[in-house]
């Protein structure tokens, strides 16, 4: 699997995944901007409620996408243990938040899925849900991503 | 009084304004991290990873062939 993400992103794994990490932070700060409209939270004139919804539903589908296929990434090629153990000092306290966030922001997608296509029911909780993920994507972000890019 | 624009309307508007966003992330990201490995960079690095291989299994039989 490690040789299929190295050819894959042609030996440039932690850029890449720095690259769509940050696409995916960017969308999820939109997503809230148009779920706020479409709550009626945020009234723009150019932009109404249903637009919005149907807008964030799709830019969701296509930032989950992008943000498993990181998780996938980052799984596959550093693993739980190894990118632990791996880190040194203070980078492995960053390392452990990072897996932390990662694995809860891939649970919590799997509840609002569940809860959105499913278990209707629960409606009420989805913007609950919905900001949890992007906190959870926010600080897994802050913890790979950004403390690479802080560092380059 | 003004009108907002139609359904149609908003919808493109909302997708080019996402297209934007990965657009400027991007930018912005591959600005800060430099370029990458190239083609030829990758293809170098592979051949002296070969190379210090053949050298470790070469030492290898060298070090197994006394007696012993």
């Amino acid at each position: 699997m490690e040789d299929f993400v190295d050819g894959v992103t042609r030996g440039n794994v932690s850029q890449v995944k720095t690259v769509l990490a940050s696409i995916v932070l960017a969308l999820a700060l939109y997503q809230v901007l148009l779920m706020a409209v479409g709550y009626g939270k945020v009234r723009l004139p150019f932009l109404k409620p249903r637009a919005a919804s149907f807008a964030h539903r799709a830019v969701g589908d296509a930032a989950v996408a992008v943000g498993v296929f990181v998780a996938f990434l980052c799984y596959s090629y550093f693993g739980v243990d190894d990118g632990i153990e791996h880190a040194r000092g203070e980078e492995s306290t960053r390392a452990m938040i990072h897996v932390v966030a990662g694995s809860l922001f891939v649970l919590a997608v799997v509840a609002k899925v569940v809860v959105v296509r499913w278990y209707r029911k629960a409606d009420r909780f989805l913007p609950a849900i919905g900001l949890t993920l992007f906190a959870l994507f926010s600080v897994a972000w802050l913890t790979s991503a950004g403390n690479y890019l802080w560092s380059a | 009084m003004s009108t907002s624009p139609s359904y149609r309307a908003q919808l493109i508007g909302s997708f080019l304004a996402a297209f934007l966003i990965i657009v400027l992330a991007v930018a912005a990201v591959t600005a800060a991290i430099g370029p990458g490995l190239d083609s030829t960079e990758l293809r170098e690095r592979q051949e002296l990873q070969e190379e210090r291989q053949e050298q470790r299994e070469d030492q290898l039989d060298e070090d197994n062939s006394g007696p012993g």
